[in-house]
């Protein structure tokens, strides 16, 4: 049984399964969703029209027993940024799809009456049930519901109130293994873009799916025994190493260690305060409690940074709180207890907005005097804003440079329209060098992956010196190929320092498709998806003048290390010389 | 004035004398006679090379021969905290 590609019909309500074009055959995750859009989305539409699509495609991998490869990406054009968006999740629901054979399933057109529409995808069938009973409630009790109702072995794809709102800090949502709504492909406003569709959920079921099919089984598991070597011994990857002791939130204490943790709305890098939001605080709290550390977001993991972050005395599990939610509502906000924390992360997720996204636009709007800085629980009453549909939630669901403007704020964190995520651009200039020259707007997983000397491009870099345009942009094009072939970003940190882990993967990929990739294709295969982006943007209007950070970050110096961002704008334009 | 030392998860226990509090940092204040470098503090603590992931001196992301000085700022952390981003920190380091 061949892949097939599902075409989604939403004015019609008509979704049929179609030939995957040999063009696509091995693109995967972000290549494709990214390739699909600029092959059929007009970059001038409007991102909440009819002539925007939405795409899901799970990665080159995902479904396999290769290790922590859970991914799916979704894809459209961003109403947040306005140009191209690629946003992705660890889920069981990616590797339905694979094991389903469905590579992609791309949503277009708009139901044009008040009905709301939940998809249920089989390997061989999909069919519309009117969704109107989900509409206007919160995602975790709506999760319970579809789960009671089509079984606790779906995947289950939802949009939440925020996307219903059109808001652009709204997210898609996904289930974790327990099935609360907790796993986000998170950024850019694709929760609105599934919901101006009229489209409420999807459901997969893959009961009868073949499987994926694996060209050379042998080559297969020769690659992913490398990797799983690589995971398991690497101090970041392995168990008890980093990321399974302390979750993705280890890098509190060490990015505010650094001086360039953002607090108080981008207003200095460091305080002692943020120890009590640290991992370490947060694992202790999570064993105390009776919640679950470690945990995996996908089966198959064998990194498991994940969690479920519960209230006092175990209760009403949240899900994961990571490094990005716990700064963005925490210290970015001037809230240093993680019990607040927490319940913003569940007033994210339960109205299904972004968490990066909403803690710097409930940060702004501290500046901008709607609530002061510190006060969880005012904030805590303005997500419930947004729930009610106020005027005021109404500003606030459109994100960070929305909010910025509606109040009066000047010190708004964005790159394209897109909130900054932990790390300050001051004292960390090759984050902001990413920032600045993502296609995505202000994303730290844009450049979130392997070195330069590993990729051998570029030259052989002085670890001592780098030339941190070139860094940036050598991350960046690692990243675009990870996020293509449906491992998580987090294997980097182990292919980084151990050869085989990289040499491994590529193997893996070649054993299910048959390809003949090596090393040196990572960066190409990575800077085709850029291309594809970039051109997308350029088209939808973007220019140089884009690639820039906000300029009080060249202006105002960030304590403790009293610098601003210094990057001449020649050397950002370096980055991708078109 | 000395120069002050924070101690991060597993390296907390290498401080006998000060009990762990919960889950923050453990903070001791060292006399810099005999300490020239970061090594110095290493040794004077009992703490093995391999058992540090990444050292900063005054926010500074820094090797194990950085010199230090009256004052300065010292946070440790052990393996376990191994730094997820150290491509965008270049390493401070001395002769």
């Amino acid at each position: 049984m061949a892949r097939k590609i599902l075409r989604v019909n939403m004015s019609s309500l008509e979704a049929r399964f179609e030939d995957l074009p040999e063009e696509y055959k091995v693109l995967g995750g972000r290549a494709l969703t990214s390739t699909i859009v600029s092959e059929e989305v007009d970059p001038t539409c409007h991102p909440l029209g009819i002539h925007n699509k939405l795409v899901f495609a799970p990665g080159l991998v995902t479904g396999t027993e290769a290790p922590t490869s859970g991914r799916i990406s979704v894809g459209g054009k961003s109403p947040l940024t306005g140009g191209i968006k690629e946003a992705n999740a660890g889920t069981s629901f990616g590797q339905k799809l694979g094991r389903m054979r469905i590579p992609a399933i791309i949503v277009e057109g708009k139901h044009d009456g008040k009905d709301y529409y939940l998809l249920k995808v089989t390997h061989d069938k999909a069919e519309f049930i009117n969704a109107n009973k989900w509409v206007g409630r919160g995602l975790y009790d709506v999760y319970k519901e579809l789960r009671k109702e089509f079984g606790e072995k779906v995947g289950i794809c939802a949009t939440g109130i925020g996307g219903e709102m059109l808001g652009a800090a709204s997210g898609v949502c996904f289930n974790d293994p327990e099935g609360l709504p907790s796993r986000y492909a998170g950024r850019g406003g694709l929760g609105a873009v599934m919901a101006s569709k009229k489209l409420k959920a999807i459901i997969v079921d893959e009961t009868g799916a073949p499987g994926v099919e694996i060209a050379n089984e042998e080559l297969f598991r020769q690659g992913i025994k490398k990797l799983r070597e690589a995971l398991g011994s690497h101090d970041v990857t392995k168990p008890g190493g980093a990321l399974n002791s302390y979750g993705t939130a280890v890098l509190v204490n060490i990015i505010n260690e650094a001086g360039a943790l953002p607090q108080r709305n981008f207003s200095y890098g460091q305080d002692d305060r943020a120890h009590d939001v640290s991992g370490e605080a947060k694992a202790d709290e999570i064993k105390k409690r009776g919640g679950v550390r470690p945990h995996f977001c996908s089966p198959g993991c064998v990194i498991q940074c994940s969690e479920v972050w519960t209230k006092k005395g175990g209760k009403d599990p949240v899900g994961v709180l990571e490094y990005e939610s716990v700064w963005a509502l925490g210290p970015n906000c001037s809230i240093y207890n993680l019990d607040d924390i927490g319940e913003l992360n569940r007033a994210c997720n339960d109205l299904g907005l972004d968490t990066i996204e909403m803690g710097d636009t409930l940060a702004v709007a501290m500046e901008g005097g709607l609530i002061e800085f510190g006060d969880g629980k005012g904030a805590l009453k303005l997500m419930e804003e947004i729930r009610k549909g106020t005027p005021t939630g109404r500003i606030l669901v459109n994100g960070t440079a929305f909010t910025g403007r509606a109040f009066g704020v000047t010190r708004v964190p964005v790159v394209k329209g897109q909130s900054f995520p932990a790390y300050d651009p001051r004292p960390i200039k090759g984050i902001g060098i990413t920032y600045a020259t993502t296609p995505m707007g202000a994303d730290h997983t844009s450049g979130y992956c392997i070195a330069p000397e590993i990729l051998g491009v570029g030259g052989q870099l002085d670890p001592a010196d780098p030339n941190k345009v070139e860094v940036s942009r050598n991350l960046q094009l690692a990243t675009a190929f990870l996020d293509s072939s449906g491992y998580c970003l987090f294997v980097a940190f182990a292919i980084l320092d151990i050869a085989e882990g990289l040499e491994g993967l590529v193997e893996s990929i070649n054993g299910i498709h048959g390809t003949n990739l090596t090393v040196d294709d990572v960066a190409k295969i990575g800077k085709q998806v850029i291309d594809i982006e970039r051109n997308f943007n350029k088209a939808a209007g973007f220019t140089r003048a884009d690639d820039r950070l906000p300029e009080f970050f060249l202006e105002e110096k960030l304590p403790p290390h009293n610098v601003v961002f210094d990057v001449p704008p020649e050397d950002l334009d370096k980055v991708f010389e078109d | 004035m000395a120069i002050q030392v924070k101690l991060f998860g597993d390296l907390r226990s290498k401080v006998k004398e000060k009990p762990i509090e919960g889950a923050l940092p453990t903070r001791i204040s060292l006399d810099e006679s005999g300490i020239e470098r970061i090594s110095d503090i290493l040794s004077k603590l009992s703490i093995e090379e391999s058992e540090v992931s990444h050292i900063f001196v005054n926010g500074i992301y820094s090797g194990k021969n950085k010199k230090v000085r009256d004052g300065d700022r010292v946070g440790l952390f052990p393996k376990r905290m191994a730094l997820l981003y150290k491509w965008y920190f270049p390493v401070k380091d001395d002769e």
